[in-house]
């Protein structure tokens, strides 16, 4: 049942980015460690590793003593490393035990034992008892179920292997604080019977109350370990900021103070927004930022009218609800997605045809090809594209290339107002700068820019002003000299108090 | 019943809405043909459609996995070249025996190899299949370029016979749900649903999911494979392309039976009982005395409906909730 388990100097790279440097970790049985990092500091993929669902190019993880190798999550099952996920894992045709006991059903001869594997969900049901509903029984299929109550079911079905170390990962995000509790309460009956419980959160507060120790990384890199009763949250913010690059120096301009209100928004709510209010000018650049999934992604997807929301949206005066993205782009509003090759782009065709995709409407019923062209080129020339021929395919471009095109086919549309979901992912550093002198360039002409980062140098060293959302609320906001490391850090872990 | 139950009652037996479908139609069919329940006509009916029963069970396991499978029919059509090469009227028990079980090695070795281009090289299902559709086919041509060939008859009559006055097809009916009700029991299945329904949360929850992948196309072959012996007892000859057109049939009876083409869902009792609906549709059209120029347009109108019925019913409930 004992369990040591030690991760040492591992390494993962995709492709030419480096996702974890030198990540390290020591737990034992009867140890609750919470790893702690912000956005890209490797904490997810260091947790990866161990499960199996990722392969290191480097390092070692060494279980009982011996040296492991996980070739998929299964293999890191049978030596009792179950995991909690933060993406669901559950199928949602089946029923709640058949998804908690899938590949481990209790059988009798060749088949299953329906009845002993009902017994015992619901003996694992009843460790949550009192709160979860009366419709979350052992044969209640999974498409049936609320958020919290599928992510309890995601809990049991890894205290259905019978760990010896279960990890947690961002496990009580979407419960509530009763069945919180009822879990912190659960992880100090394991540790107390020997389990080894590793926890990722995005809540300070729960270090605070579960963990034994706290693993530090930063930018990849496992900095150190502390005794959560020996530290605080300064401390502890400290550590995940301490001698990190310097932001970028290339300063905003400041916006003038008479600028008029582009937009304006009122106790917005919608997907994970609980509630958000804010204004924004013509020519300032206003920052997303705190830790990825707090609803910085549902806040410009509401603007942009592709997800539904409550609350008021007040454009140039204008009061407006959007339902659908057209009349979005109607009213001069750009959004630049995160992720490029899904929502972006037509990777197959050209350049040409994706950077005039939605402005063909500018050219005539029958196109003016000629016109749209040149102003292609002119785009491409602007935005120091570097690639072979405007018929050349998207596809044959480097990421930070291919990013350019995706701003580049609305900036055609000379938009007012720019939404910018993490733009800069997986964009190498030099196409970086002369994406942020871009920026620079549109702020000046005026245009308006919500920009949604993960990475906190960019809003620290780019914005006028950061909004720092958790749980769909906003937490802080940060500006002139309170918009520093610290305080956009310990805003996105939740701590109440400004640090610096 | 609740709600939450009576869910869980409809995932379970996604074929109560198609069996509600099969009697209305069989209502339709009484009026126009009164003889259609006598023994003498279900024993005729039954032995024409019993080969396209067997191949949308296995059908319905490929859909049910997440796949589907547009070689099934030319599949048949190679199986019973092979049996009517093999198989000859002064055959002895010993030689049809073996003929039958190397039938059913073939269908397994064909399964194999959509199997494996779909799992491990992972290319599309339809195109895949549609692709390998071909190279049976052209086995098949090669085999028996010219239709021909015949079988004892001992083995044609026991095909026609009624043993206990119930049809044959009943007995077999019979079998599929019983292999059905035991198979629906193990670890495999519930692989086969996960993989179906989610085959990433399927990999993270330790699912061996190519081999699953694998599996369904095997166990499709080995069903052709007895549709086919069933389809060449049937007829008691063999023609290059005699199975070819059941293909479509077949994936129209397993949406017919209620089980989505998206996958993890269904069973196969729906697709058994969406064959019998498609036979009856065809007698209605038969003895409705629709001219013959029409019957081809119906049976593609019924075809298109039963596609279109899962989007339509999806669609429907959206607008209703809106």
């Amino acid at each position: 049942m004992t369990l040591t388990l030690s991760a040492r100097n591992l390494v993962k790279r995709y492709g030419g980015v480096v996702a974890l440097r030198d990540g390290s970790l020591d737990i034992a049985s009867g140890e609750v460690v919470a790893l702690i990092g912000a956005n890209g500091s490797g904490k997810s993929t260091l947790s990866k590793i161990i499960t199996g669902a990722v392969a290191p190019n480097g390092g070692q993880l060494l279980l009982d003593g011996a040296a492991a190798n996980f070739p998929n999550p299964q293999a890191a099952r049978k030596r009792g490393i179950a995991v909690v996920y933060q993406e669901l894992s559950l199928i949602p045709d089946m029923s709640v035990a058949e998804n908690i006991w899938l590949s481990h059903e209790p059988r009798r001869g060749m088949g299953i034992n329906w009845g002993e594997m009902r017994r015992r969900t619901q003996d694992l049901l009843n460790l949550f008892a009192g709160t979860i509903s009366a419709r979350l029984e052992p044969d209640t299929p999974v498409t049936a179920l609320p958020p919290d109550e599928r992510q309890i079911v995601e809990i049991l079905k890894a205290l259905s292997s019978d760990p010896r170390l279960i990890i947690l990962d961002e496990a009580t995000a979407s419960l509530d604080t009763n069945q919180v509790n009822r879990l912190f309460e659960l992880v100090d009956q394991w540790k107390a019977a020997g389990m080894a419980i590793i926890i990722i959160t995005h809540r300070m507060e729960e270090i605070f109350r579960v963990a034994d120790r706290g693993s530090v990384l930063r930018n990849g890199e496992t900095v150190g370990s502390v005794d959560i009763d020996k530290t605080d949250e300064r401390q502890i913010v400290q550590m995940m900021i301490e001698g990190a690059a310097s932001p970028e120096d290339i300063r905003m301009p400041k916006f003038p103070k008479d600028a008029p209100v582009r937009l304006e928004v009122n106790n917005l709510s919608g997907g994970r927004l609980q509630g958000v209010s804010f204004s924004l000018h013509d020519g300032q650049l206003l920052g997303l930022g705190g830790l990825q999934g707090q609803g910085q992604v549902d806040l410009l997807l509401a603007l942009f009218g592709a997800i539904p929301f409550s609350g008021d949206m007040i454009l140039s005066g204008e009061k407006v609800h959007f339902s659908h993205p057209r009349q979005a782009m109607k009213k001069q509003i750009a959004y630049v997605p995160g992720d490029r090759g899904r929502e972006g782009l037509l990777m197959i065709r050209s350049i040409f045809e994706n950077l005039q995709l939605s402005s063909w409407s500018k050219y005539g019923l029958v196109h003016r090809r000629g016109e749209a062209r040149k102003d292609a080129l002119e785009m491409a020339t602007d935005l120091s594209l570097v690639y072979s021929s405007l018929d050349a395919p998207v596809s044959s471009l480097s990421g930070g290339n291919a990013q350019k095109v995706v701003i580049g086919k609305w900036l055609l549309r000379e938009p007012k107002l720019l939404l910018l979901n993490d733009p800069t992912k997986g964009v190498d550093v030099g196409a970086k700068g002369e994406f942020y002198a871009l920026l620079r360039r549109l702020s000046e002409q005026g245009t308006a820019i919500l920009f949604y980062s993960s990475d906190d140098n960019e809003l620290l060293g780019l914005c006028n002003r950061v909004l720092v959302l958790h749980e769909g609320l906003i937490r802080a906001e940060l500006s002139g000299e309170r918009l520093t490391r610290a305080n956009l850090v310990g805003a996105s872990m939740g701590t109440r108090h400004e640090l610096s | 019943m609740n709600s939450v139950k009576l869910q869980r009652f409809l995932s379970h037996n996604t074929y109560v809405v198609s069996l509600v479908l099969l009697v209305v139609v069989l209502a339709i069919n009484y009026a126009f043909q009164n003889n259609v329940l006598e023994l003498r006509i279900i024993n005729n009916n039954l032995r024409t459609l019993l080969p396209l029963i067997i191949l949308a069970v296995g059908q319905s396991i490929v859909v049910i996995g997440g796949g589907v499978d547009l070689s099934v029919g030319t599949m048949v059509s190679m199986i019973n070249t092979l049996l009517v090469t093999w198989i000859t009227p002064e055959s002895s028990a010993g030689d049809v025996a073996l003929a039958l079980l190397l039938a059913c090695g073939a269908g397994v070795l064909a399964g194999a190899v959509n199997g494996i281009a779909v799992a491990y090289l992972r290319l599309q299902p339809i195109v895949t299949t549609y692709a390998t559709s071909f190279i049976f086919s052209g086995i098949a041509l090669w085999v028996l370029p010219r239709p021909g060939g015949s079988l004892p008859t001992d083995m044609v009559r026991f095909y026609r016979s009624l043993p206990f006055e119930i049809p044959l097809g009943f007995y077999v009916i019979v079998i599929l749900i019983v292999f059905w009700r035991l198979l629906r029991n193990t670890r495999y299945a519930q692989y086969l649903y996960a993989v179906g329904s989610s085959s990433e949360a399927a990999y993270s929850t330790g699912v061996p999911v190519t081999l699953v992948r694998v599996s369904t196309y095997v166990w499709s072959g080995l069903f052709a494979a007895l549709a086919a012996i069933a389809l060449t007892l049937s007829t008691g000859s063999g023609q290059a392309n005699l199975g070819d057109a059941m293909t479509l049939n077949s994936v129209v009876a397993v949406v017919l039976g209620g089980t989505g083409l998206s996958g993890g869902q269904g069973g196969i009792a729906g697709a058994i009982i969406g064959v019998l609906t498609l036979g009856v549709i065809r007698n209605i059209i038969f003895f409705a005395e629709v001219p013959t120029w029409f019957q081809t347009l119906i049976n593609a109108l019924v075809i298109l409906a039963a596609l279109a019925a899962p989007a339509l019913g999806r669609f429907i409930r959206q607008a209703v909730r809106r």
